[in-house]
């Protein structure tokens, strides 16, 4: 049923504004990687603290990071608050969608590392005379990291995934709008979101081997 | 072993002979049912009821094809960046979508005469005080992606060189960007301007003027190559608005004066 005649080199002479596209994709995930992975710290942070209601506000935030869609995340971040009068241009949006959900993850996975820290360490920590929060900053952290770094190359690929959701609120100049701009455009769809596909796994891919290098030198014994 | 596979290679040849004699047009009266890809958030062209049911000039433009061909209708929704993909896959057979005839997208589907004509209207957030289409300039304005108006309206904000533009995936988004106050104002198809302010679902917005874009002639579109179609669906379009059922549709669903469909000193 399917046939369509393919134009490669029509969707090839828009590559460079899809790639200009890809830099601002790039862009968006390492922002709401660096503020995420800040976040997920203190939200880790706050579900140690012994206190209910800190902790409380830690659990919540996992709960409906990892229990509702990316998707209902970035478009409650834009339309959402703007019902309350706050308003933000799509990137914002599109960044505060994405780092709200990647802070919930890499929360979890933070807190699955530190259950594979023993107890012990900190108490060394703290038997050598260090304080609770040097103990955790110098002994527990470093660890932590350690053995959730994988974890996290793996939300930061689906943070360059979750970026395509940015059309449903107005981004356009990142790779998947760009896409869906020049389809409107042109009607050549299928090449243009082929050539899309193509950069979103060549970049993903380069992230998971660079990743994985980045481990092999930081992590030897 | 030897006996199953000569048959299968006689069915398979007989089927791909079938396929390739008749055309589309000869498949779709074959078939007994056409199919039409439609937007359904784009009023009033194409919407749901309150029974959930699709309504609007572009279904009961599907539904008079499907009736000239003698065949039952089946409206397949479609959002707009998805008409391709429905053709192409053979989710439809045509698409009686609001699709500007634009060039570029020629290239790619083969294009109807125009079966409709858009003007633009501005609509804007009441608190901005924006009263025409000069005054979006400086302002955050936005439209359906893709859209013709879309395109034009961001080339203009280029021009103005201030201002930002935003494309939305929906007509319903970008009336609530603009009701929310995300959006000063919009340019859209008048007809659905005057739909949406109409519902008063999105608050204090008002339609302020038109927009100086060129009209939008819209046609009907199935795959470039099936001429049998095509030849078909020109003559359909122009059949319309011969037996005056153009103008029927154009009072039931919009009302005023019909637009004109031809364009003074050009052949098509």
């Amino acid at each position: 049923m399917f046939d369509y005649t393919f134009q490669w080199k029509q969707a090839m002479a828009r590559l460079p504004q899809m790639l200009d596209g890809a830099v601002v994709t790039m862009e968006v995930a390492v922002l709401s990687m660096v503020l995420g992975i800040a976040m997920a710290v203190v939200l880790t942070l706050l579900r140690l603290s012994g206190s209910r209601p800190l902790a409380a506000i830690s659990t919540t935030w996992v709960e409906i990071a990892r229990n509702t869609p990316a998707l209902f995340q970035i478009y409650m971040a834009h339309f959402g608050v703007a019902s309350f009068g706050i308003h933000f241009s799509p990137f914002v949006s599109l960044l505060i969608g994405i780092t709200f959900n990647n802070a919930g993850y890499l929360t979890e996975n933070f807190r699955g590392a530190l259950k594979a820290i023993p107890d012990t360490q900190a108490r060394a920590g703290r038997s050598l005379g260090m304080s609770q929060i040097s103990a955790f900053r110098y002994i527990i952290l470093p660890q932590m990291l350690r053995i959730s770094f994988l974890p996290m190359t793996n939300q930061m690929v689906w943070a360059i995934l979750m970026t395509s959701l940015g059309v449903t609120v107005g981004m356009s100049m990142d790779l998947y709008g760009v896409t869906q701009a020049l389809n409107a455009l042109t009607f050549r769809t299928f090449e243009l979101f082929a050539i899309a596909a193509v950069i979103f796994y060549l970049i993903t891919k380069a992230i998971t081997l660079s990743a994985r290098l980045i481990a092999a030198r930081l992590f030897r014994y | 072993m030897k006996k199953f596979t000569a048959t299968a290679a006689i069915l398979l040849a007989t089927g791909l002979a079938g396929t390739a004699q008749a055309d589309k047009l000869d498949d779709i009266i074959g078939s007994g049912t056409l199919r039409c890809a439609v937007v359904l958030d784009f009023p009033p062209m194409g919407m749901r009821d309150e029974n959930n049911e699709p309504v609007g000039f572009d279904v009961d433009y599907c539904n008079d094809l499907a009736a000239a061909l003698g065949v039952d209708a089946e409206i397949v929704e479609t959002p707009f960046p998805e008409r391709i993909p429905a053709l192409m896959s053979g989710r439809v057979d045509v698409g009686v979508a609001s699709t500007s005839d634009t060039l570029e997208r020629a290239k790619t589907v083969g294009f109807s005469i125009p079966y409709f004509a858009f003007e633009m209207a501005v609509t804007a957030n009441d608190s901005t005080g924006i009263s025409s289409f000069e005054g979006m300039k400086g302002f955050t304005v936005g439209a359906v992606a893709g859209t013709y108006e879309a395109i034009a309206l961001e080339a203009q904000v280029d021009a103005w060189g201030e201002g930002s533009f935003r494309p939305y995936q929906t007509q319903a988004d970008v009336f609530l960007a603009l009701s929310q106050g995300q959006l000063d104002a919009t340019v859209s198809t008048s007809t659905v301007a005057q739909a949406n302010v109409k519902t008063g679902n999105f608050g204090e917005i008002s339609v302020v003027g038109t927009a100086p874009f060129d009209i939008d002639y819209v046609g009907l579109f199935a795959k470039r190559d099936e001429y049998g179609l095509l030849n078909y669906l020109d003559l359909f379009v122009n059949q319309q608005n011969r037996t005056g059922r153009y103008a029927e549709l154009y009072e039931k669903w919009i009302g005023g004066d019909l637009p004109d469909l031809t364009v003074s000193g050009s052949y098509r």
